[in-house]
């Protein structure tokens, strides 16, 4: 290999690390910060002079943690489900089917990602109300088993589709059920395994959803327990951080189980 | 003769009322529980939570038949949640709301006021020991809605050793703007540490209220109808602090980096709420800075007007069983003992300054936190958060907080700026 060739690696590598470590050190900064003794929460080394658990012990004890977080985990695991079964039904539908009003459908599906929350948040929740289910499970997660963003991703993938396949499973003999289950999606499901992580993550991360309609911690979620080190004048940082890492590591979880789906579907609609 | 029938006339016409009252507001049966339900933003809080707990326990276990069910709301959301609330038909009995919404708050919460449903000489014995001034926090039109639950007023903390450091006594610390200009460019020409920070730049403009009206102005007429913070009093205040910041003296800081600079014990002075007194002596003694408090300083020889910030208890329940409830449950956490947990437990003020001298409530608190004498004292001089008027009273708020942000960030004419403001604030008033 001659000179010239291995200097762009260098330098490739050199962005690649720096972008890694941008990454990676709010990360770092979270655990170390985590560990601190409070007498060293503010100090800038980037090794903790003293490794303490106590943040976790204070964050552990000020909010019920087990708790939010099997509903954290409950909620986001439904919602995910239940978003990927309604927009791989739906957006197959749109891309394959010809039905009168598709046009529209597919539009007003288009306008209600444009449509704000707060438009939405009182009407869904005066139901709610009426229905009993406040401060429940069904609450954070029957309101939120549609989502028209995942529609409108998957559609692009369904309709990039080759049509030649679809017709030739048609006739083997399948049906539209056939064909979408045993034909499409296990060719499309690194795009939906990647599209799952995103409504997991979004899902994961809400605040102001969970927050309206639940009431007693342990009915809440792990965002809600957060907010109790955090106020408009001050932030208890140390188990704010300490909160933090126990609410990422599942996340952190999932990204590592399917990170490679995720990476395949980067990599092929980086090839399309 | 004629001095006698009146009397009689008012006695007889007393009685009737007061038994009027007391038909329309009933006690709990006995044998009977109500349930009411309790919004706050300090429960859920970890700093604030377990004082607020604390209250709500004793409260129950001094009244068996009333449960009261805490939902903690974070601050920022609390607004919506009450609005969502009442859109759902269900809003909460009793509700910790700011007071800078006041306004929005009687005009849309349909917030009961006290007068209506307490009996006047059950709500008189009650008053007896308030400080007036902290009693007019909650009033609006000469009608009590709001019972200050958790409030303070600005002091200036300060770092006794960045003083020392500096050369400058800490048993003598500032007392006018002036001084603490002073102070803080010997601070910043002679030391490492940064001089003075006025905690007012975003969130909630009672910070900026008070500088403009401890300069003499206001930042509304009395009648509530004109927008006034464009008037030479408040741009006097403004062009204070912008120069503050011009000279050096003031940091370049967030109001949150300067919480922190503070903290790490790099700051010489910084005007806050004295609720912040619990988390800045946990952070001076981590640090090992002395923490110290001064009044909030005045603008040359005019005595200070300091405005509170913080809430008040709301009664939105409009059932007679449950409004008597929550009237029970207010009169508990703002008893002797209500205040004696919420100043010694979370840091406020507490609204009888008698109970500092009294051995069975604060005395001895206050003698280990001398502090609460500079909030106490300041109490005197008080003046209410103005509420702006209408549904825009959000709006016209966050006008004066960027106003002030562009004021004191910039070079610019903090005149052109301040009365700008005021006139796009006066568009929005009903």
């Amino acid at each position: 290999m001659t000179t010239t060739a291995r200097r762009p690696q260098y330098l490739s590598h050199a962005l690649l690390l720096t972008l890694s470590f941008l990454a990676i050190f709010p990360i770092y900064w979270m655990i170390i910060t985590s560990v601190r003794p409070e007498r060293e929460i503010y100090s800038p080394a980037p090794i903790p002079g003293e490794v303490s658990f106590e943040n976790y012990e204070r964050a552990w004890n000020a909010i019920p943690m087990a708790r939010m977080l099997g509903n954290t985990i409950a909620t986001a695991v439904s919602q995910t489900i239940f978003q990927l079964t309604t927009s791989v039904l739906a957006a197959y539908a749109f891309a394959r089917w010809r039905f009168p009003g598709r046009n529209i459908l597919y539009a007003l599906f288009a306008l209600t990602w444009l449509v704000p929350f707060q438009a939405i948040m009182i009407p869904n929740y005066v139901l709610l109300t009426q229905l009993g289910w406040r401060d429940t499970l069904f609450a954070l997660i029957v309101p939120n088993i549609g989502s028209a963003f995942a529609v409108l991703l998957l559609f692009q993938s369904f309709k990039a589709f080759p049509l030649e396949l679809i017709d030739a499973a048609r006739i083997d003999g399948a049906g539209s059920w056939g064909i979408l289950w045993r034909v499409v999606f296990p060719n499309l499901r690194a795009s939906i395994a990647s599209l799952g992580v995103l409504l997991f993550i979004s899902s994961w991360n809400d605040y102001f959803w969970p927050l309206l309609v639940t009431s007693r911690p342990e009915n809440s979620t792990v965002q809600i327990g957060l907010q109790a080190f955090m106020s408009s004048d001050m932030n208890l940082w140390g188990p704010l951080m300490a909160a933090a890492t126990l609410a990422s590591l599942p996340i952190l979880v999932m990204y590592l189980l399917l990170q490679r789906q995720v990476i395949d579907s980067f990599v092929k609609s980086g090839l399309r | 003769m004629r001095k006698l029938f009146l009397g009689l006339v008012f006695v007889v016409a007393l009685l009737i009322t007061g038994s009027a009252f007391a038909q329309d507001f009933p006690t709990i049966p006995e044998g009977e529980t109500v349930t009411i339900r309790f919004y706050s933003y300090n429960l859920g809080n970890a700093t604030f939570g377990p004082g607020t707990e604390q209250l709500i326990a004793e409260f129950m276990e001094l009244n068996p038949n009333v449960i009261v069910e805490g939902v903690a709301v974070p601050a920022g959301e609390m607004t919506a949640r009450v609005q969502a609330d009442i859109a759902a038909g269900t809003p909460p009995d009793v509700a910790q709301l700011i007071f800078d919404a006041t306004d929005f708050i009687v005009n849309n919460f349909a917030a009961v006021p006290l007068e209506s449903i307490v009996p006047a000489e059950e709500l008189a014995a009650h008053f007896e020991g308030f400080s007036p001034n902290g009693l007019r926090l909650g009033q609006l039109n000469d009608q009590t809605y709001g019972l200050a639950f958790t409030f303070s007023t600005p002091v200036l903390f300060y770092n006794a050793d960045v003083l020392r450091a500096a050369g400058l006594d800490p048993e003598n610390p500032p007392t006018t703007w002036e001084e603490v200009k002073e102070a803080s460019l010997t601070i910043t020409e002679t030391t490492d540490f940064e001089g003075v920070h006025i905690a007012g730049l975003g969130g909630f403009d009672w910070l900026t209220q008070s500088l403009i009206n401890s300069n003499g102005g206001s930042v509304m007429n009395d009648d509530r109808t004109e927008i006034a913070f464009g008037s030479e009093e408040a741009i006097g205040a403004i062009s204070m602090w912008q120069d503050l910041v011009l000279s050096g003296a003031h940091t370049r800081l967030t109001d949150g980096e300067a919480v922190e600079t503070m903290f790490t014990g790099q700051l010489g002075f910084y005007l806050q709420t004295s609720a912040l007194h619990f988390g800045m002596s946990n952070a001076a003694e981590g640090a090992g800075w002395e923490l110290r408090a001064a009044p909030m300083p005045q603008f040359g020889d005019l005595p200070t007007v300091p405005v509170n910030s913080g809430s008040a208890l709301f009664i939105l329940s409009d059932d007679p069983a449950r409004q008597r409830a929550s009237w029970e449950f207010l009169k508990f956490v703002t008893s002797e003992r209500g205040y004696t947990i919420i100043t010694s437990q979370m840091g406020y003020l507490t609204l009888r300054p008698s109970i500092v001298e009294e051995p069975e409530y604060l005395q001895a608190w206050a003698e280990e936190n001398p502090y609460i004498f500079v909030n106490l004292e300041q109490l005197t001089r008080l003046e209410p958060w103005a509420s702006y008027p209408g549904p825009n009273w959000r709006q016209i708020e966050t006008i004066l907080l960027e106003a002030v942000q562009t004021a004191v960030t910039s070079e610019g004419d903090v005149a052109t700026i301040m009365t700008d403001a005021a006139t796009r604030a006066q568009a929005l008033m009903p």
